[in-house]
């Protein structure tokens, strides 16, 4: 794509130059760095943005977006740059760059068996069917987390396999599945986002898979948003689990079951809720689960804050910044815990609280934890009446 | 000689394979250019950082006398040099003038040397080579006395050249360093006459060294009656070096091509001849006197002519009138390579002279030698010695310089000093002399060309001159560079080759990067070698030397380390600054001065590898100039649509510290093996594994050093811990994850444990 694609798809030739965009950006109150969105459309090589460090730099997490009056997509434009950023000004991941090594590794075609050891008794899922959970990086997230943080992600896919089981549906696992390509499409490898894309579709298609569920925001994003135009021919209907159990909540499937332990916020995920306007959705579920004790932070939905790190594109002091700021602003709408409906943000506020507790540092006393696993723990189907 | 090692794999072979097989890079071209040996790159470039002392400190290595060889050495280092291709040669002999000046002025000449060394070594005769021989000598711990028949040490220099052009405040100042390093001298004691070679040789001396000079003038038969107006140059010269400085008053003829010749010219003239002209039989080509002089003659008012031959003196009435001479036509060459004069018959021309002066040319007076043992060492009117060797047939006794060769430059001087000094070491040390394990062959000099960034073109600074004036016209005529002008001009310096080799970087560099062992032990030659390696490598090195693995023997070459240069990366400088400030060598420079947001550039002609800005750089922008270390680099990726990756190499993954011992796995793991050099194995992460893994590498084998001897404490863990996770990834997307295997060495403590299955070694 030319630059000048790049400005028209990404509505950056429309910009009017009024500078809403730089007063909202979280990583500008928290970090030196000034992305004169403006320099997009004036300087023809967008070099003032490359030399301001800006494309590798900025979040993506499009807040800025939501006060632009001409509907700039600036995420998209950064996006569109990142391919030109040599790799040695691409800022590693602390957590030794594996997981975009394996997704190169998935991008590269060999066969793929995924281990699903992981299940634990009890768990049923399907080996071909019409919805299926996409479990995307959960596993490989343990590899390196369990160790580091004590964060089991796996769980999440767990949990959902075992609220799904209740309703008694059998999910289908692909056995081939491949990571989704989020991490390499933003951070600028759009070949091999495509090979990874054009592998998943025809490895759910093959397994006759209509409806995919996702407990990632980010995976929910990707398919839903960046598979079409790539992947022809299989459009299968993506839904992150929360709006699923919001659809079932709805139809009276599904209803909380016991006390509620304490107050809950959520968090929104830049992928779930500005970038696909999944706002109400996960809302719905906490309503039900937690009642009167679900308050709403500060900056919420449309005006929520970055975690500060998405796709593991960069992390320094400027992500811990925000992710600090985030458990503050739970704290202060009073919440015990912060419940979030991407893996990701759930990693990096973990990674957060538990380096800076090393560090002696007093955290914000707030608690974060996966959607997807309070609600398995919280909801059971209706017509049964089954408690936990 | 310089080393430099482009790729430590190949270091690491050559390491197992006995002693090191190096690819060398030859000196600078001036530095080959020296008779003497003097590494004249390296003390341009420190006169060019303004290290003046540490500048003349590597001239004195192999030269004791700076100062005249700054005077008066006819300078085949600035013929050599390759600016000379660009503009004009560095002017080299008036820098090196100017830091033995520089030590006059603060006068702190080097410490004294005690000798250590049982066995004493007599030097017969004080000129260059003898001073030059007795002071390596000294160095080396012996006890040295030169004998000399005049009354101050010096020879040639002190009575053949005249103070315009060498003061003798200069030579009394280098007889005095060099007196310091232990050398005694015994001054009117003539060897023959106040003592005999036989008493020398029983006198306890374990070596005689014979540099008695050639300082016999050559006779022109020009008449057959007496005449007290045609002299001997020489004899000339030293009466008036001895003080003798009764104005002349003539016409003054001298005759011959020669530096005795011009010299005898500009002394003339200093002694207020009417006129003075030098009679020569070939053309100003053949000369051998330099270029140089013979123009700085011409314009104090020395005539030359060319292509004359005189055949006879006029005497009239018992007082020469003047040289009758013929017009010369050049023939084909002789024995010396230089056209044969042929006189034309019937061109006789008178040339009217009051004094004639000839220096047609030096003997050595060999009178000093018994009968008996002059037949035995004499050859056409020279020592004859080994030349391999420069032992005479006499067992002990050595002869070096002029004495030997005929009449040469001081330059020559000094390197037959050398080599004699060092026959002389071998000889005491291992009663060696057998010519044949010692003859070397001298390397054919090495071509060099303009380096690939040609600079610009920079005005060769000339020193000053001052023309003789009344009342002082033995006072020196060329001047000294003032320090600005040194500077200039040695910062003409293209500094040909890899390294400058001004060897600051040993002297400054605390963070052990470098490893130096000076020449002198073990050596035949005091070779420098360089080799250029990362700084892990050369500790690996230097524990192998330490340990007697390497180097020893015959195999022996002193080698001196110096790590990777820096490469700037532009886009992460921030342009603080803080680089520039921690760079000795002035080797960082903002890309635009004066711009507050410019950034920095790396000049990696300057840049010595030391590193400190890499530890200084706030934002990693400074990166060591190593070879590969980036998956990236060593495998590029492939088509990505190809359905199966290409079958790629065993990677070896590694410390460089283990680089050493790390060659024969290289050797078993294949010839397709490559490794991947890490500072330590600990650097790893399981995405450097993965990647290579996904580049098609076909084998990984991650080897660290064993984990109570990681220099960094944890390094081995920390790699087990990311290649366990590597592991376990490709295990979990059903691959094949027996690729990536671990090989530590045995350790003491308990062994490494990995989470998912290691790999046996191959």
């Amino acid at each position: 794509m030319t630059l000048a694609e790049l400005r028209r798809t990404s509505a950056a030739n429309l910009c009017v130059e009024c500078g809403k965009c730089s007063t909202l950006c979280p990583l500008a109150a928290v970090a030196d760095y000034s992305a004169s969105r403006v320099a997009a459309i004036r300087d023809p090589e967008a070099e003032l943005l490359r030399q301001a460090g800006a494309v590798q730099r900025c979040l993506t997490c499009a807040l800025c977006e939501i006060r632009c009056p001409q509907g700039v997509r600036f995420s998209d434009f950064v996006r569109g740059l990142r391919p030109d950023i040599p790799a040695e000004l691409r800022h590693p991941c602390p957590h030794g760059e594996a997981l975009q090594a394996a997704a190169r590794l998935m991008a590269r075609g060999d066969e793929i068996d995924r281990d699903l050891s992981w299940l634990d008794d009890g768990l049923r899922v399907a080996d071909e069917g019409e919805l299926a959970l996409f479990v995307g990086c959960l596993p490989l997230f343990d590899v390196i987390f369990e160790e580091e943080l004590g964060l089991r992600s796996l769980d999440i896919a767990r949990a959902a396999i075992r609220l799904l089981n209740r309703l008694d549906i059998e999910p289908v696992l692909v056995h081939d599945e491949r990571c989704c390509g989020h991490d390499l499409l933003w951070s600028g490898d759009r070949e091999g986002f495509e090979a990874l894309a054009a592998a998943n579709a025809q490895a759910f298609q093959t397994k006759g898979v209509q409806r995919i569920l996702t407990t990632c925001a980010e995976c929910c994003r990707t398919w839903r948003l960046d598979y079409p135009g790539v992947t022809d021919g299989y459009r299968p209907q993506v839904q992150h689990l929360a709006e699923f159990v919001a659809e079932k909540l709805d139809a009276g499937e599904l209803e909380a079951t016991g006390e509620s332990d304490g107050t809950v916020t959520y968090h929104d995920p830049c992928r779930l809720g500005r970038q696909l306007e999944i706002f109400e959705a996960p809302r719905r579920l906490l309503r039900e689960t937690a009642d009167e004790r679900f308050v709403e932070m500060e900056h919420s939905g449309a005006d929520a804050l970055c975690c500060g790190s998405p796709g593991f594109v960069r992390c320094d002091a400027a992500s811990r910044a925000l992710q600090v700021e985030r458990l503050g602003g739970a704290a202060a709408a009073g919440a015990d815990r912060m419940l979030t409906a991407c893996p990701k943000c759930l990693i990096h506020f973990t990674c957060t609280q538990s380096e800076d507790r090393r560090l002696g540092r007093q955290m914000p006393p707030v608690e974060v934890e996966d959607l997807t696993v309070f609600a398995a723990d919280r909801l059971t189907p209706r017509i049964q009446g089954e408690a936990q | 000689m310089t080393v430099a090692w482009e790729n430590a794999s190949l270091l690491a072979r050559s390491l197992q394979s006995g002693p090191l097989t190096l690819h060398a890079v030859p000196p600078a071209p001036c530095t080959q250019a020296c008779p003497a040996g003097i590494n004249v790159k390296a003390y341009v470039s420190l006169i060019a950082e303004g290290r003046f002392s540490e500048a003349l400190e590597v001239v004195r290595e192999r030269c004791p006398l700076p100062g005249i060889c700054g005077r008066i050495c006819h300078h085949p280092c600035e013929t050599a040099c390759l600016r000379g291709d660009l503009d004009e040669p560095i002017a080299i002999r008036a820098l090196k003038r100017f830091i033995a000046d520089v030590e006059l002025d603060i006068a702190d000449p080097p410490a004294a040397i005690l000798p250590e060394r049982p066995e004493s070594v007599a030097v017969v005769g004080a000129g260059p080579a003898g001073i030059t021989a007795a002071y390596d000598l000294a160095r080396a711990g012996y006890p040295v006395t030169v004998f000399e028949s005049e009354p101050e040490p010096g020879g040639m220099l002190r009575y053949g050249i005249a103070d315009y052009r060498l003061p003798t405040d200069v030579l009394d100042h280098e007889i005095e360093v060099i007196r310091r390093a232990g050398v005694q001298f015994r001054t009117d004691c003539r060897i023959g006459r106040e003592m005999t070679l036989t008493e020398l040789l029983e006198g306890g001396y374990s070596a005689v060294l014979l540099t008695v000079g050639a300082q016999f003038g050559r006779g022109l038969r020009l008449t057959d009656e007496e005449c007290p107006e045609i002299q001997d140059a020489l004899s000339f010269l030293r009466r008036v070096n001895r003080g003798e400085r009764e104005p002349l008053g003539g016409r003054v003829v001298v005759i011959g091509g020669g530096s005795t010749a011009v010299e005898a010219a500009r002394t003339a003239l200093r002694l207020f001849a009417r006129s003075v002209e030098i009679v020569y039989r070939r053309h100003w080509k053949e000369m051998p006197a330099s270029a140089e002089e013979v123009e700085m003659a011409r314009q104090e008012g020395v005539n030359v002519r060319y292509l004359r031959s005189p055949v006879r003196a006029e005497i009239e009435n018992g007082r020469l009138r003047g040289l009758t001479c013929l017009d010369v036509a050049l023939g084909e060459p002789d024995a010396s390579g230089r056209r044969r004069p042929i006189p034309i018959p019937g061109t006789e021309s008178l040339i009217e002279a009051d004094l004639v002066l000839l220096a047609v040319g030096q003997e050595a007076d060999l009178s000093f030698l018994p009968d008996d043992t002059r037949e035995r060492l004499e050859r056409r009117d020279r020592l004859s010695a080994e030349p391999a060797t420069l032992m005479t047939k006499l067992h002990g006794v050595f002869a070096a310089g002029d004495v030997v060769t005929g009449p040469a430059t001081v330059i020559d001087a000094i390197a037959a000093g050398h080599r004699a000094a060092q026959s002389i070491v071998r000889f005491l040390t291992t009663g060696d002399s057998d010519p044949d394990q010692q003859a070397r062959a001298p390397e054919p000099p090495t071509e060099y060309g303009l380096p690939d960034t040609p600079a610009e073109h920079a005005e060769r600074m000339a020193p000053p001159i001052e023309r003789p004036v009344a009342g002082r016209e033995f006072t020196e005529t060329e001047l000294a560079f003032s320090p600005e002008l040194a500077l200039t001009e040695a910062q003409r310096c293209l500094r040909c080759g890899p390294c400058s080799e001004c060897r600051i970087c040993a002297s400054s560099c605390g963070r052990r990067h470098i490893w130096l062992r000076l020449p002198g032990e073990g050596t035949d030659e005091p070779v420098l070698q360089l080799i250029r390696a990362p700084s892990s490598t050369a500790l690996a090195l230097e524990s192998e030397v330490a340990a007697g693995h390497l180097l020893d023997g015959e195999g022996f070459r002193s080698i001196e380390l110096i790590p990777a240069r820096v490469r700037m990366v532009e886009e992460l400088c921030r342009g603080c600054a803080r680089c520039v400030e921690v760079c000795g060598f002035d080797a960082i420079l903002f890309v635009h001065p004066g711009d507050p947001e410019s950034k920095v550039q790396v000049d990696p002609a300057l840049c010595r590898g030391c590193n400190l800005c890499l530890a200084a750089c706030p934002t990693d922008a400074v990166l060591p100039d190593l070879p590969t270390t980036s998956p990236a680099e060593l495998l590029p990726r492939g088509d990505r649509e190809a359905a199966t990756p290409k079958e790629g190499p065993t990677v070896l993954v590694a410390c460089r510290q283990r680089a050493a011992e790390l060659g024969p796995r290289l050797e078993q793991l294949g010839g397709e093996a490559v490794p991947l050099w890490l500072r330590c194995a600990g650097e790893v992460d399981a995405g450097t594994l993965l990647d290579l893994y996904e580049r098609g590498a076909q084998r990984i084998v991650l080897a660290g050093c064993a984990t109570d001897h990681c220099r960094y404490g944890r390094g081995t863990r920390l790699a087990a811990v990311q290649a366990a996770r590597a592991q376990t990834i490709l295990r979990l997307l059903g691959a094949d994850h027996e690729r990536i295997v671990t090989d530590w060495p045995p350790t003491e403590e308990q062994p490494v444990t990995l989470a998912a299955g290691t790999g046996g070694a191959a």
